[in-house]
């Protein structure tokens, strides 16, 4: 009995277990044949497969190394930069550019572009060595089309510039050529080998230019929101409150207290809405540039000029046309930090790029240059930020924090040592104070010295800890800022030999160039001023209560503006410096100030020898009056620049504790303040 | 078992054990608790949800050892009329089994108990393990299900990509036009159905996956791959996604078009056609990888998709459509595989590298010839022919015979070619970037990926086709400094947007987002700037050199409790001042009303009283609409001393520095080093670190950022302890700016008659102690020590300088 119970339970266990089989495996097949439908209610994502690990990869282990090669490349119907343009040719010295010369009588705008041309570094007059043959188009008005011009080889290296949108029938293929015009529509634009050039109006002007009209950097209460294109050309401002979309003739019930300003006049508001779609709707887009106004396109159908470099959504707004409620919201929304932003960046390019036929000749160029130098282009920062592209050369440095104008942004600081530059002219005493002064400074890290006159070198120099270069030879004024290979530091203190300074003096103007690395820091001042009875440009080197130069005979400055005065200076304003040597002061003076728009900085200078022995006397810089051609040479260099950079300041860095009642033991520059 | 165990997740390892002991004490004695529990936990609803495809896989060489046994005891024991196939899916064997069993059990079992022998053990025992058998397979699905489950998807749909619905597609189904290279965002994209949305994100929508099949049951293509599940397994994810077709702007097909070469063109493009929004392919994203198949290898997608966005790999200039479609990477496997970890920039022991197979002979020769001529810096490595082990050559790459692991020799190299094969993208670009290499692309007319918005200027050098002779010079011309910075850059390349199939979904969608929002879009800097530039950068709110004009003048804001006598005087001196534009009184007493109008003193500006709601020091810097200039002097109703001359320099030096806060006292910030934490200093120092605002020139915008964009709880702070608003002022500035303070003129105090008499040694010390505090507990908020040192202050250009007084502008530029 026992093994029957045994059994007996045995097999009931073994039917239990049964019956649960059949029962999950019933059930699991009902399961089956109905899928499982999603819970209600809850958020349906993608599903998370239960097999996903189990899925094939999209490339088949052999099949990426196998992807066997073909030699050639493929190819579409028109150009691009590494089909179309041979670079072979701009080895070495970068890009040379040959223009054709016009073929017949050339308006006078047509002549000065071509002189600004030939007056540029680009510039050569042999068509072999050439890099970039120019064809320039200009005078859309006159009805002239150039012809094919003779080295065309099927437009290859060719790029046919057209500042207004071309009236000439395509006389002759363009080929290989790329074509650098305004506006164009984006359905023929090639990017990256084609050029974008702005909208100019017939009167821009070739040179200088008028500066931005921004005079503050935030939006003045009260202005407008918002201004309109009209369609004969100016402006209105809209009142954005009351309509949904003012722009919209549509939706638009009441005009509204809208302002029209008729003619050419700037617009007056924070945003300026464009939304043309011909390119002519382009010169609006400038105007609202130089206005600090920023440009609100709908939908453009033009390519937006010098985009390939240019970060446009740093100073204007692309927005589509379709969602005027959107826009309209965004813009009434937007921080006061992004509008902040926005106006400014706006005035940096029209100041930087537009403001100019020239400026816009040379961002052509530079555009071109920079897709031949590849990896030593101007990296993104240089283009978008001041001083601009034209004058921060990639040359010098392809590294922000080498140039003086990025410390900011990378987070960087200049180095904490200067070189001392010496320049002795013709008298040919060797300057053994000034060399031990300067050693003396902690900061400095060399002393160079510039002997430039008949007289033999002297055999012996003073014993100084500081590494000590003698560049010999009879140079030319200009030379004194050529950007020596010798020189290792950010900083350089530019001295004349008959120059005296105080060690103190040095460290202190050293360590407040540290804080203005961008600026030029000088001891001694001049300055120029508007002189109504001649109708010119004056100039004084006699304290007043103001200054907008700095004497180069004593300064500190980076030595990046000694490569931007010899490569980028036109060679007729060094030829000028050469000839008339207190020029030089003037010109890098202009050159800084056009570059920083800032003024220079004053710091103190021991009052009673500069009483003594001035420093300007007989060295290169400007002399006493009677025999001073400098009011010449400002008028000149002016004209060259085509404006006024020069700016005015009225303070003077002293130390903190400078001739206050304490304690000369508490002072860290005592000797600054001694009798 | 072991053989199942491969397949299974550990916890299933771990587990089985357990569950067969259940088994084993249900068939012995009976357990009641546990068939209870056990039928319980079988009965969950997650016990069925394995499918069947999962117990199919060919490599489950154990199971295929389990159905054999199964289907040899289904053949002989329930006289299965043919022999069983093993292949046959499991759960149905097991099901056969047990209803097998019960069939013979019901019609013979009753009489079999008594009659049983010892004969019959043999069988019970066999019965018995069947059944075993049997619970044990209905118990892989139970573990099955939790090595795959994470517990926060219990909402997500479970399901077998083995399971989709087929669709078939008939022959005749139309088919999209071939894309159309015009296409532009403004012509091809319908932006109206992004117009919801106030947040600035885009909306996408993922039809749901199916498996396309021709009319003779063919499939179209493989119906999902692991990335392209990835993929929109991140989208699913993301802010982006949204279940309601109705409100998606964007649609992402589940048609998967990653690899050109597994599907069958014509048939996807039909399938594309029928999906229920296709409408032209308006607003639809496809995704693509490799395009293009032999011979010609097109660079787009060749299936037609009419105005379909395209994200596709390997773009030339001919078919991208810039503006419209994206270009992105090759995704490359091995991302995920191999963690290559961040190796320095500087130089390394190979200078260039090339480690591509299947290279086109003439490229290779190319590649030997600079090897030959540059000897030991360039390496170039192909397949390896002689390794025994098949599997693995993928992660091997030889040099004559000289064998190195792969992807990690790319870091023994400075740079490492990346040319193009038959297409122009490559994933090896994706190793590279990983490798911290710089990547030598030399593929003419290729569009890098998310050229769009990556500069890929600081990350690569492009070498034209025709000069990869020259490649070694043009690469030793870069200066050393900058490679080192490309090398940076090319790893956070990588790891933002290459790293996995999610960062290239997220990156695509991002742009597509910044085109359709373009003023809320993403800055070249957010882009493209490593977190470590991010970090160190200042961008000054005021980058524009620019000097406004003197004739604006200045507004001046004298805050005030109910000090009316002496509020009085600094009206009738601040008014002395040329270029003041406009006076405003901040009337900060709510117990007491401000004077009746008669009674202020009469100055020829405008002047305002703003009564406030309650008395916070924060009221002096907030922005007030009454504030029209940009220049704003803040100052204490006390501060009496000034001279106008003091403040007219005052507004010219801030004209010169309009980003800076131009005061008169300065004051200096110092390291304890004993108590090891920052120290407030009004000594006479050499060097100033702020300025007090008792009497201070700057931008108006900053009263908008004081107010608003004060970082952590500092306003309030500084509001609860009636202290420190301008030591605050001073960190904010400096901090937004990365500019130090101007201090103008000698002015060391501000000395008023009425708080001389209570300007004792004791109070002093006290207030030195909460000042020194403040600067700790800002320094801390902010994170860093943002305030400047410097040694200049401003005077007037001949203050001090033997000139007659007369003749100078500023002549009483007052005393200490």
């Amino acid at each position: 009995m026992q093994s029957w119970r045994r059994r007996k339970s045995l097999w009931l266990a073994l039917s239990a277990s049964w019956l649960l089989l059949v029962l999950l495996g019933g059930f699991s097949l009902l399961r089956l044949a109905l899928p499982p439908r999603p819970r209600p209610g809850a958020p349906q994502g993608w599903p998370r497969w239960l097999d996903a690990e189990l899925l094939q990869s999209f490339s088949q282990a052999g099949e990426l190394p196998e992807d066997a090669a073909s030699p050639q490349a493929p190819h579409g119907g028109s150009c691009n930069w590494g089909a179309c343009f041979d670079t072979s040719k701009c080895r070495g010295d970068g890009l040379k550019v040959f223009v054709y010369p016009a073929s017949g009588p050339i308006s006078e705008t047509h002549h000065r572009i071509l002189a600004s041309i030939e007056g540029s570094r680009f510039h050569t007059f042999s068509p072999a060595g050439a890099c970039l043959l120019l064809l320039l188009s200009l005078d859309a008005q006159t009805g002239e089309c150039s012809s094919m011009p003779l080295q065309w080889n099927r437009g290859r290296n060719h790029l046919v510039l057209r500042l207004h949108p071309a009236p000439c029938p395509k006389t002759f293929q363009l080929g290989q050529a790329m074509v650098a015009e305004a506006s164009p529509t984006v359905d023929s634009f090639r990017p990256g080998f084609d050029v974008a050039l702005p909208f100019l109006p017939e009167a821009h002007p070739l040179r200088g230019g008028a500066p931005g009209q921004l005079q503050q950097h935030s939006p003045q209460p009260g202005i407008a929101l918002l201004a309109l294109e009209e369609e004969r050309g100016g402006w209105r401002t809209a009142d954005t409150g009351s309509s949904a979309c003012p722009w919209d003739a549509r939706c638009e019930q009441d005009p509204g207290p809208g302002q029209t300003q008729r003619g050419e006049t700037l617009p007056n508001a924070t945003f300026c809405l464009i939304s043309g779609h011909r390119p002519e709707a382009a010169s609006r887009f400038l105007q609202a540039l130089q206005a600090g106004c920023i440009p609100v396109l709908l939908s453009p159908r033009w390519e937006l000029p010098f985009s390939e470099v240019i970060d446009w959504t740093k100073a204007a707004i692309v927005a589509d046309e379709r969602l005027p409620l959107q826009v309209l919201a965004a813009l009434q929304e937007m921080s006061p930090a992004r509008v902040l932003a926005l106006r400014q960046q706006t005035q940096f390019l029209w100041d930087a790029y537009f403001s100019s036929v020239e400026k816009v000749i040379h961002t052509t160029l530079e555009v071109i240059q920079d897709r031949i130098f590849g990896t030593s282009a101007h990296p993104s920062l240089l283009w978008n930020s001041p001083p601009g592209a034209l004058l921060a050369l990639s040359t010098f440095s392809t590294s922000p924090q080498d140039f003086p104008f990025y410390h900011l942004q990378q987070g960087s600081r200049p180095e904490g040592r200067f070189s001392a530059l010496i320049w002795v002219g013709p008298p040919g005493q060797p300057p053994l104070k000034l060399i031990q002064a300067v050693a003396g400074s902690q900061h400095c890290a060399q002393i160079l010295v510039l002997w430039s006159n008949e007289r033999p070198l002297p055999s012996s120099w003073p014993e100084t800890a500081m590494p000590l270069t003698v560049i010999d030879g009879h140079r030319k004024v200009s030379d004194r800022f050529f950007p020596y290979s010798t020189i290792r530091t950010d900083a350089i203190l530019s001295l004349d030999a008959r120059s005296s300074l105080s060690t103190s003096e040095v460290d202190f103007a050293f360590v407040v160039w540290q804080s203005f690395p961008e600026r030029m820091v000088g001891f001694l001042t001049s300055s120029h001023f508007w002189d109504e009875a001649h109708g010119g440009w004056g100039y004084t080197a006699e304290r007043t209560n103001e200054f907008s130069m700095v004497l180069t005979t004593a300064a500190f400055y980076h030595r990046y503006y000694h490569t931007l005065f010899t490569h980028s200076l036109p060679k007729a304003l060094r030829t000028l410096a050469d000839e008339a040597p207190t020029c030089v002061d003037v010109l890098m003076n202009f050159l800084v100030a056009a570059v920083t728009k800032l003024p220079p900085i004053k710091v103190p200078y021991g009052k009673q020898r500069q009483e003594a022995a001035p420093l300007a006397s007989g060295g290169p810089g400007p002399r006493p009056k009677p025999q001073a051609p400098a009011p010449n040479c400002v008028n000149q260099i002016a004209a060259a620049f085509g404006h006024m950079p020069l700016l005015s300041s009225r303070l003077r860095l002293d130390p903190v504790l400078f001739k206050d009642p304490v304690s000369v033991q508490r002072k860290k520059y005592r000797s600054l303040e001694k009798p | 078992m072991g053989s199942w165990g491969l397949s299974l997740a550990p916890p299933a390892m771990l587990t089985l054990p357990l569950y067969l002991q259940g088994i084993i004490n249900l068939g012995v004695s009976e357990n009641k608790l546990c068939f209870d529990l056990l039928s319980w936990r079988l009965s969950q609803s997650d016990m069925q949800r394995v499918e069947p495809s999962l117990l199919q896989y060919a490599d489950w060489r154990g199971h295929l050892f389990l159905r054999e046994e199964v289907a040899k005891f289904l053949s002989f024991y329930c006289k299965s009329p043919a022999p069983l196939r093993p292949e046959n899916e499991c759960e149905k064997e097991a099901v056969c089994v047990i209803m097998c069993a019960s069939v013979k059990y019901n019609i013979r079992g009753p009489a079999l108990i008594p009659r049983m022998k010892t004969k019959h053990r043999i069988y019970y025992i066999t019965l018995f393990s069947i059944v075993l058998l049997g619970l044990i397979a209905t118990g892989m699905f139970q573990f099955w299900p939790h090595s795959i489950e994470s517990s926060n998807d219990w909402n997500v749909e479970k399901r077998s990509v083995r399971d989709v619905p087929v669709v078939r597609l008939p022959a005749d189904s139309p088919i999209p036009e071939r894309g159309d290279l015009s296409c532009r965002m403004h012509t091809c994209f319908d932006v109206y159905r992004c117009g919801f949305n106030p947040k600035n994100k885009i909306k996408v929508y993922i039809y749901a996956l199916k498996k396309y099949v021709d009319d003779f049951g063919v499939p179209v293509s493989n119906t999902i791959s692991r990335e392209y599940n990835e993929l929109l397994t991140a989208i699913s994810d993301s802010d982006y996604y949204t279940d309601d077709i109705n409100r998606a702007c964007l649609f992402v097909p589940s048609i998967d078009v990653l690899n050109q070469n597994t599907l069958r063109i014509k048939e996807t493009a039909q399938a594309l056609a029928q999906l229920s929004r296709w409408d032209r392919g308006t607003n639809h994203l496809l995704f693509n990888m490799l395009p293009g198949g032999p011979p010609d290898y097109n660079t787009a997608l060749d299936v037609p998709r009419d105005r379909a966005l395209l994200a596709g790999g390997g773009f030339s200039t001919w078919t991208y459509r810039q503006g419209y479609d994206v270009s992105i990477p090759v995704y490359s496997p091995l991302s995920a595989e191999v963690d290559l970890p961040e190796k320095g920039p500087g130089p390394r022991r190979y200078f260039l590298i090339s480690s591509q197979v299947g290279l086109h002979p003439e490229y290779r020769e190319d590649l030997e010839a600079l090897q030959v001529k540059h000897g030991e810096s360039v390496l170039v490595l192909d397949k390896c022919t002689n390794l025994s082990e098949g599997g693995l050559s993928i992660r091997k790459r030889c040099h004559k015979h000289q064998v190195f692991d792969y992807p990690q020799v790319l870091q023994e190299a400075t740079f490492c070619v990346v040319l193009r094969g038959a297409r122009l993208g490559q994933a090896i670009l994706s190793d590279v970037l990983q490798a911290g290499c710089v990547p030598v692309v030399i593929a003419d007319s290729y569009i890098l990926p998310f050229s769009e918005v990556l500069d890929w200027k600081r990350a690569s050098v492009v070498v034209p086709e025709e000069k990869m002779s020259d490649v070694y010079s043009i690469l030793q011309s870069i200066p050393q400094r900058q490679i080192e910075e490309m090398q940076r850059q090319a790893r956070w390349f990588w790891e933002a947007y290459f790293q996995s199939i999610k960062a290239i979904a997220l990156a695509t969608l991002q742009i597509i987002n910044d085109r359709i929002y373009p003023y809320a879009a993403i800055s070249y800097e957010e882009w493209n700037d490593p977190p470590a530039v991010k970090w160190g950068s200042v961008s000054n709110p005021l980058f524009l050199p620019l000097i406004p004009p003197q004739s604006q003048g200045f507004t001046a804001i004298v805050l005030t409790y109910d000090r009316v006598e002496s509020l009085f005087r600094v009206i009738t001196e601040v008014s002395k001042v040329p270029s003041l534009s406009k006076l405003l009184v901040v009337w900060n007493n709510q117990n007491k009303n401000p004077p009746e109008d008669s009674l202020w003193p009469k100055i020829r500006v405008p002047l305002k009283v703003v009564r406030t709601a309650e008395n916070k020091l924060s009221n002096r810097f907030f922005p007030y609409d009454e504030i029209e200039t940009e220049a704003v002097l803040a100052i204490d109703d006390d501060i009496i001393m000034l001279t106008s001359d003091e403040l007219q320099f005052g507004y010219e030096v801030w004209r010169e520095f309009p980003d800076r806060l131009v005061g008169y006292p300065g004051r200096l910030h110092l390291w304890d080093h004993e108590m090891n934490k920052w120290k407030y200093e009004s000594e006479w120092t050499n060097e100033v670190s702020m300025v007090l605002t008792g009497a201070a020139f700057y931008h108006k915008y900053f009263n908008y950022l004081y107010t608003y964009k004060m970082p952590g709880d500092i306003k309030n702070w500084v509001d609860a302890h009636m202290n420190c608003e301008d030591i605050a002022m001073n960190f904010l500035v400096a901090n937004v700016t990365g500019k130090a303070v101007i201090k103008v003129t000698p002015r060391k105090k501000f000395k008023c008659p009425e708080c001389t008499a209570i300007d004792g040694l004791s109070l002093d010390q006290t207030h030195m102690v909460e000042r020194s505090e403040c600067i700790n507990k800002f320094a801390s908020v902010f994170g860093t020590m943002p305030l400047k040192v410097v040694e200049h202050r401003a005077d007037p250009v001949l203050y001090k300088d033997d000139f007659p007084e007369k003749l100078k502008s500023f002549p009483n530029i007052g005393s200490l």
